[in-house]
C-alpha cells in the first residue's frame, strides 16, 4: 500500500512541477528582453538567452530545470544573482515557526470545541460554537491580522508589532514574535478544525454501530473515547492536510501585514519585481510540502485504520 | 418557487444572508445613482473624519466618503469573486464529467493532474501568475480559479460516478444518444447540485482571496475602489485612525459569511441522506 | 583659484544656505559622544549595489555612507564641499584640478588608499562596463598620479561642479584589490574606506555592518556597528522602532509626524531636503512635445493642496527643481506657474484638445504612492487631462519610461545631488538617462549647462542657475511637485543624530547612550 502510494505521488510531482515551469511562459513578450532590462544590445539579448537556455525547446528547458532542482539547484535570483534555494532555505524557518503554531493552535483549539458541540447537538453551546467557526471562517485573516496588531502591539505594546526572530537565536523572542501571526492564521484554521471535527463526530456517533453499543450498554463517555475518537482520528489527518495547505497561503497575507521576512513575502517581492526563478522556487517548495505531508498522512491513514490498507 | 420561499421561512440565516447579497447586488449595480459622492471626489480639508450625518461612515484619507468607495467597490468585488469561481467551473466542471463518465485510464489521468493541482495554495500560484502575466485583478483571479476547478471536477466526477449508475441513464444509451447528450442531457443536470452547493462556498474563499490580492497591491489598481484596496490605505493609518480599517473588513466579513451561510443551508436542504431521515 | 574652500565666497554661501532653518533635535549641551553599541536602523529599501560605482538608486546612499568615505565631503547644513579623502584641492586653472589625498588611509582589506588607488577608482568609474556614474565624470579629460599623494584631472572644459560630485557616488572610494580580484561580487561585498565595514547582505532583510579599527578619523567612528533592517513599508518601519526592537528610521512619510508625536520617548528630525516629488515629462513626442501642453501640466495642479492631502502639510510647494532654502534657489521662476485651471484648460483648447486629453503616467505601487497619483488624477479631470496610471516597482517602471520610453508622464522623485548642475545635466541633457526623449527640449539647453560650470564664485554661479533655470521653466520642462522634508524617528539611546540637506541620514557622529 504504501509503496503504491509512494508511486503514485511521483506523476502528481511531476504534473505539479510542470505546472510552476509552465508559470515562465505565461510571460508576455520575450522573457530574455525583459530580462536584459537597461540598454539592452542584441548580444546581451542573445546571451542572457543562452546563459538561461532560453533558446532550447520547452521540454527542453523543463528537463534541465526539473533535474536540476532535484539536485537542490533552483537556479539563481535574477535580482541579487543569490542560489534561489539558500534564499528559501534562509526563510523556510521563519515561516514554519508561524504555520506550525498556527497549526497547533488550530488543533488544540479546535479539537476540544468540536468534541464539545458534536456531544450536545443542538445545544446552546454547539449553536455558540458553531457560530464562532461560522465567523472564523468568513474571517479575512489579514484584517484580523491588523487588528490585533493596532491592538496588542500598538495600544497596549504586549507583542512586537512587526518582523521576526530566529528560534535559533531567541527561543523566547522568536514566540513572542510569532505569538500574533499564529493566532491571525489560527483563527479560520480553528473553525475548519471545529466545523469538519463536529460533523465527523456526529455522524460516527448517529451511526447503527455507535446506536448498537448503546443498546448494549455502553456509558456516552467510553463511546466517545474508545469509538468515536478513533474514527474521527482519520478526518482529524484529513483537517491537517487541508490545512496546512490553506495556512501557507493564507502565511503570504499575514506576512505582508508584520512585515515578515518569509517565504510569503519573499514571494511578493519576487513577483512583484518579476524575479521568476524565486517566485518558482517558492511556489515549488511550498507544493511540495504540501503533497509530502498529504503522502504522510495517506501513510498514517493505513497505521490508525487497517482496513484502508485492505483496500 | 413556493417551496423555495417556505424553506427561506424556516431558515432565517440562509434567508438573511440571501437577502443582504441582494441588497448587496441592488447596491453595487446602482452606486452610480445612489451613492451619496463620486467615489473619487476628494475635500483635502476634511480627511480621516469620523462618522456624520454627512458622511455616514466618515471620510477617508484624502476626504473621500467611505460609505461612497464601499458601494462602488462591490460591483469589483462581486465581479472578482464570479470570475474566479465562473473559470473554475468552465475548466472544472467538464473535466469531472468526462473523468467519472470514461473511468479507466482516462479517470486515472485525470485524477493524478486533478491532486497536482489541488496542491497549490491559491493565493500562492495566483501571485505566481500576476509575477509573469503582470499586476492586475483579472489574472490574479484567473489563476484563483484555476485552482478552484480541481475541486470542483472531483466533486463533479464523484456525482458522476453515483449517476452514471441509474437505471435511465443506461436506458438512454441503449436507446443510441450521442455521447455529449447523455452527459449534457441526463448526466451533469443530475449530479450538479453538489457542485452548486459547493460553487457558493467557493464565493467566499474567492472573495477573500480578492481582497489578499488588492491587499498586497497585485490586485484592483487605483483609483479603483476595492475593498481590499482600502484595507491596504487604512493599514497606513492605524495608529492615527484605527476606525478606517473597520468598514471596510466589516464588509468583506459580512459578504463571506452570507456566502457561506447561505453554502451551508442549501448543502442541507440538498443533503438527500438528511431528506430520507 | 586655488583652494575651493577659500575660493568660494565663504560668507555669501553661509548666507544663502545657512538660512535653512534646519531643525536639529536636541537643543541641549553637547556631551562627550560615548563608544560602542550597535545601532539598529530600519531601512525602507533593499540597495540596488553595494558598489558606488554599479548602484543606481537615490536611496542607496544610506547604506554606501556607512563603508564608503568620499574624496570630498559636505557640510550638513550647507552642502558645502569639505576636505573628505583628499585633505586639500586646488585649480592651478580653468580645466586642471589637483586633488591631494590625505596619507596613512586605508581601505577595510588593508589595502592603502593612496593616489595609485584614487586613479583606479577614477578609471573604473569613468569606463567601466558596469559604471552608472560615467556621466558625472563627462568632463573628465585625463587622470594622471602626479605624486604618492596626488592626483591631477584634467578637463574637457572648466567645471567647478567637480568637489561636489565627489561628494557623491563618483567620489567613493572602493579598494582596488577588492573590485579587481572580486568584479561582479563586490557589488555584494564591498570594500571601502569608510567607517565601518562590510558583514552581511541578506536580500530584502537585513545589511550588517561592524567597526573598521584602523578607521583614519581617531577616536570615531562611536558605534560598533549598525544593523540595517530592510522594512519597505514605512510604517511598520516606525512600528518597529515605536516597539523598541529598532532606534532608527528614516525617509518617513509627513502623514506620520502625527503617530511619532503621540508614541512616548520616539524623538522626530525634521529638516529641509533637496529630495521633490515631480512628474518627468517626454517631451520629444506628442503631446508632451507641445509646449502649451506642458505648461497646462504646470498650471492645472495645486500644489498648495497636493501637499496638503499628501505630505499633511509639512512639505514645500515646488515651482523648480531646487528648494528655497538652496543658495541656487529663484523666487521668480519658482512662482512662474501659480494654480490656473482657467488657464490650463485655454492652453489645451490652444493646443487642440478641447474635448480634453488622455495621458499615461507610470507610477510605483505602494500606498504612499498610489495616494499622489489619486489626487493628480483628480486635480488634473478638473482641466480636462484624464491620467490613467502604470504602476511596478522603482527599478522596473525607471526602465519602463526611460529607456523602453512607455508613458507619457512619469510620477516620481528626484532625490537631489550635491551640485545643482548634476541635476540639471541628468534631467535635461540631450542623451541623459534621466531626459527620456535623449535630445535637448530646445537647444539653448547646452550652452546654459555649460555655463553653470564655468564659474567657482557663489554669486556667478547663481547668475548661471537662473538663466538655466527660466530655459526649463519658461519651456515647462517638468512638473515640479513639492519638496518633502526629511523625517526620521528615534529612541531614547540614539544621540547626537543631525540631518543633512541631501536628506540622507549619515550615522557618522551617532552614538548610544543608556
Amino acid at each position: 500500500m504504501i509503496r503504491r502510494r509512494v508511486v503514485q505521488i511521483i506523476p502528481v510531482i511531476v504534473l505539479a512541477t510542470f505546472v510552476v515551469f509552465g508559470l515562465l511562459q505565461l510571460v508576455p513578450g520575450d522573457i530574455a528582453v525583459t530580462l536584459a532590462g537597461d540598454n539592452a544590445t542584441d548580444a546581451r539579448i542573445a546571451q542572457i538567452r543562452q546563459s538561461y537556455g532560453l533558446d532550447r525547446p520547452f521540454l527542453v528547458q523543463y528537463g534541465t530545470w526539473l533535474w536540476n532542482a532535484m539536485h537542490l539547484d533552483l537556479s539563481r535570483s535574477y535580482l541579487s544573482n543569490e542560489p534561489v534555494f539558500d534564499q528559501i532555505m534562509h526563510r523556510f524557518p521563519v515561516t514554519l515557526l508561524i504555520v506550525g503554531s498556527a497549526l497547533a493552535l488550530s488543533l488544540i483549539i479546535g479539537v476540544p470545541f468540536g468534541i464539545l458541540a458534536a456531544t450536545r447537538p443542538g445545544s446552546f453551546l454547539d449553536t455558540a460554537v458553531t457560530s464562532v467557526a461560522s465567523l472564523g471562517v468568513a474571517l479575512p485573516n489579514f484584517w484580523l491580522a491588523m487588528i490585533l496588531v493596532a491592538t496588542f502591539a500598538l495600544s497596549w505594546n504586549w507583542f512586537p508589532a512587526t518582523g521576526a526572530v530566529a528560534l535559533s537565536r531567541s527561543p523566547s523572542q522568536a514566540l513572542l514574535h510569532a505569538t500574533l501571526p499564529a493566532i491571525a492564521l489560527a483563527a479560520s484554521g480553528v473553525a475548519t478544525v471545529v466545523q469538519q471535527l463536529r460533523s465527523a463526530l456526529i455522524e460516527i456517533l448517529s451511526s447503527q454501530y455507535v446506536r448498537t453499543l448503546h443498546a448494549k450498554g455502553l456509558s456516552p463517555a467510553a463511546i466517545l473515547w474508545q469509538h468515536g475518537l478513533k474514527n474521527v482520528s482519520v478526518t482529524l489527518l484529513t483537517v491537517v492536510g487541508l490545512l496546512v495547505n490553506r495556512l501557507l497561503g493564507a502565511t503570504v497575507v499575514v506576512e505582508a501585514v508584520f512585515a515578515i521576512p518569509g517565504m510569503g513575502s519573499l514571494i511578493v517581492h519576487a513577483a512583484v519585481h518579476k524575479d521568476f526563478p524565486v517566485v518558482q522556487g517558492v511556489v515549488l517548495s511550498m507544493v511540495v510540502i504540501v503533497i509530502l505531508l498529504n503522502l504522510l498522512i495517506d501513510i498514517l491513514y493505513t497505521v490508525l485504520d487497517p482496513r484502508v490498507a485492505l483496500k | 418557487m413556493t417551496g423555495f420561499l417556505r424553506w427561506l421561512r424556516s431558515h432565517p440565516p440562509a434567508a438573511l444572508s440571501l437577502l443582504f447579497l441582494v441588497t448587496l447586488f441592488v447596491l453595487a449595480i446602482m452606486a452610480p445613482v445612489i451613492a451619496p459622492y463620486s467615489p473619487t471626489k476628494q475635500d483635502v480639508n476634511n480627511t480621516l473624519a469620523e462618522a456624520s450625518w454627512q458622511h455616514w461612515l466618515g471620510t477617508d484619507d484624502l476626504g473621500r466618503d467611505v460609505f461612497s468607495r464601499l458601494m462602488y467597490g462591490a460591483p469589483i468585488t462581486l465581479y472578482a469573486s464570479f470570475l474566479a469561481v465562473i473559470v473554475g467551473c468552465v475548466l472544472g466542471i467538464p473535466v469531472g464529467l468526462l473523468a467519472g463518465y470514461l473511468g479507466g485510464r482516462i479517470d486515472d489521468a485525470i485524477s493524478r493532474a486533478l491532486d497536482a493541482l489541488l496542491s497549490f495554495p491559491a493565493i500562492v500560484l495566483a501571485i505566481g501568475v500576476t509575477g509573469a502575466l503582470g499586476v492586475g485583478l483579472t489574472n490574479g483571479m484567473i489563476a484563483v480559479g484555476i485552482v478552484f476547478s480541481p475541486q470542483l471536477a472531483r466533486l463533479m466526477r464523484a456525482q458522476t460516478l453515483v449517476v452514471k449508475q441509474e437505471l435511465y441513464v443506461d436506458a438512454v444509451r441503449c436507446f443510441g444518444a450521442s455521447l455529449p447528450r447523455i452527459i449534457l442531457k441526463h448526466v451533469m443536470p443530475n449530479a450538479i447540485q453538489p457542485v452548486i452547493v459547493q460553487v457558493t462556498l467557493l464565493l467566499a474563499v474567492a472573495l477573500l482571496s480578492e481582497a489578499s490580492l488588492s491587499f498586497l497591491g497585485l490586485g484592483v489598481q487605483p483609483p479603483q475602489p476595492s475593498w481590499g484596496a482600502m484595507l491596504a490605505r487604512a493599514y497606513n493609518y492605524m495608529e492615527i485612525a484605527p476606525e478606517q480599517m473597520y468598514a471596510p473588513g466589516l464588509a468583506i466579513l459580512f459578504t463571506s459569511l452570507a456566502f457561506n451561510t447561505l453554502g451551508e443551508a442549501l448543502r442541507v436542504a440538498l443533503d438527500p441522506t438528511r431528506k430520507r431521515r | 583659484m586655488t583652494h575651493s574652500i577659500d575660493g568660494l565666497d565663504r560668507r555669501a554661501f553661509l548666507a544663502l544656505v545657512g538660512a535653512a532653518p534646519l531643525a536639529v533635535t536636541e537643543a541641549r549641551a553637547q556631551a562627550t559622544p560615548k563608544r560602542g553599541g550597535v545601532l539598529k536602523v530600519s531601512a525602507p529599501s533593499n540597495p540596488s549595489s553595494l558598489d558606488p560605482t554599479t548602484g543606481g538608486a537615490g536611496s542607496d546612499h544610506v547604506f554606501l555612507y556607512t563603508m564608503f568615505d568620499t574624496l570630498v565631503a559636505f557640510d550638513y547644513a550647507t552642502l558645502q564641499p569639505v576636505p573628505g579623502l583628499a585633505e586639500s584641492w586646488s585649480y592651478p586653472d580653468d580645466t586642471t584640478l589637483v586633488l591631494n589625498i590625505r596619507p596613512g588611509v586605508l581601505f577595510h582589506d588593508g589595502t592603502p588608499c593612496d593616489a595609485e588607488a584614487v586613479k583606479a577608482n577614477f578609471d573604473r568609474n569613468r569606463f567601466d562596463e558596469r559604471s552608472n556614474v560615467k556621466p558625472d565624470l563627462a568632463t573628465v579629460a585625463d587622470v594622471t598620479v602626479t605624486g604618492p599623494q596626488q592626483v591631477t584631472l584634467k578637463l574637457k572644459q572648466p567645471d567647478t561642479a567637480l568637489p561636489l560630485i565627489l561628494s557623491d557616488r563618483a567620489g567613493m572610494m572602493s579598494s582596488p584589490k577588492a573590485f579587481k580580484e572580486l568584479g561582479r561580487g563586490h557589488d555584494r561585498a564591498p570594500v571601502g574606506a569608510g567607517p565601518w565595514k562590510f558583514v552581511s547582505w541578506a536580500d530584502n532583510e537585513r545589511i550588517v555592518v561592524t567597526r573598521f579599527d584602523q578607521y583614519w578619523q581617531p577616536g570615531k567612528p562611536y558605534l560598533d556597528g549598525i544593523e540595517l533592517q530592510v522594512i519597505p513599508e514605512v510604517n511598520t518601519g516606525l512600528r518597529s522602532v515605536i516597539a523598541g526592537q529598532n532606534d532608527f528610521v528614516y525617509f518617513l512619510s509627513p502623514q506620520q509626524k502625527t503617530v511619532i508625536d503621540r508614541a512616548k520617548n520616539l524623538t522626530s528630525v525634521t529638516g529641509p531636503t533637496l529630495y521633490c516629488v515631480l512628474l518627468y515629462m517626454n517631451w520629444g513626442r506628442p503631446p508632451l512635445n507641445d509646449v502649451k501642453v506642458r505648461q497646462a501640466l504646470n498650471y492645472g495642479v495645486n500644489r498648495e493642496e497636493f501637499n496638503q492631502a499628501t505630505m499633511n502639510g509639512l512639505s514645500e510647494p515646488a515651482g523648480i527643481t531646487l528648494p528655497s532654502a538652496h543658495w541656487a534657489f529663484d523666487a521668480a521662476m519658482a512662482k512662474r506657474y501659480p494654480y490656473d485651471p482657467d488657464k490650463a484648460k485655454a492652453l489645451l483648447a490652444e493646443a487642440g484638445y478641447k474635448d480634453g486629453l488622455d495621458l499615461l503616467a507610470l507610477g510605483y505601487t505602494d500606498q504612499r504612492h498610489i495616494q499622489r497619483q489619486e489626487v493628480l488624477i483628480e486635480q488634473y479631470r478638473k482641466v480636462g487631462i484624464r491620467l490613467k496610471f502604470q504602476n511596478g516597482t522603482i527599478p522596473e517602471m525607471t526602465n519602463a519610461y526611460m529607456v523602453e520610453k512607455k508613458g507619457d508622464l512619469y510620477l516620481s522623485a528626484w532625490t537631489g545631488r550635491p551640485d545643482p548642475s548634476q541635476t540639471y545635466q541628468l534631467m535635461f541633457a540631450a542623451g541623459s538617462f534621466y531626459n527620456t526623449s535623449r535630445v535637448e527640449a530646445v537647444p539653448e539647453i547646452g550652452p546654459a549647462l555649460l555655463e553653470t560650470r564655468r564659474y567657482a564664485d557663489i554669486p556667478s554661479r547663481k547668475k548661471a542657475f537662473a538663466g538655466l533655470q527660466k530655459i526649463v521653466t519658461e519651456n515647462a520642462l517638468l512638473v515640479p511637485l513639492v519638496f518633502q522634508w526629511e523625517l526620521d524617528a528615534h529612541g531614547p539611546r540614539v544621540k547626537n543624530f543631525k540631518p543633512n540637506l541631501l536628506g540622507k541620514p549619515k550615522f557618522e557622529n551617532v552614538y548610544l547612550e543608556g
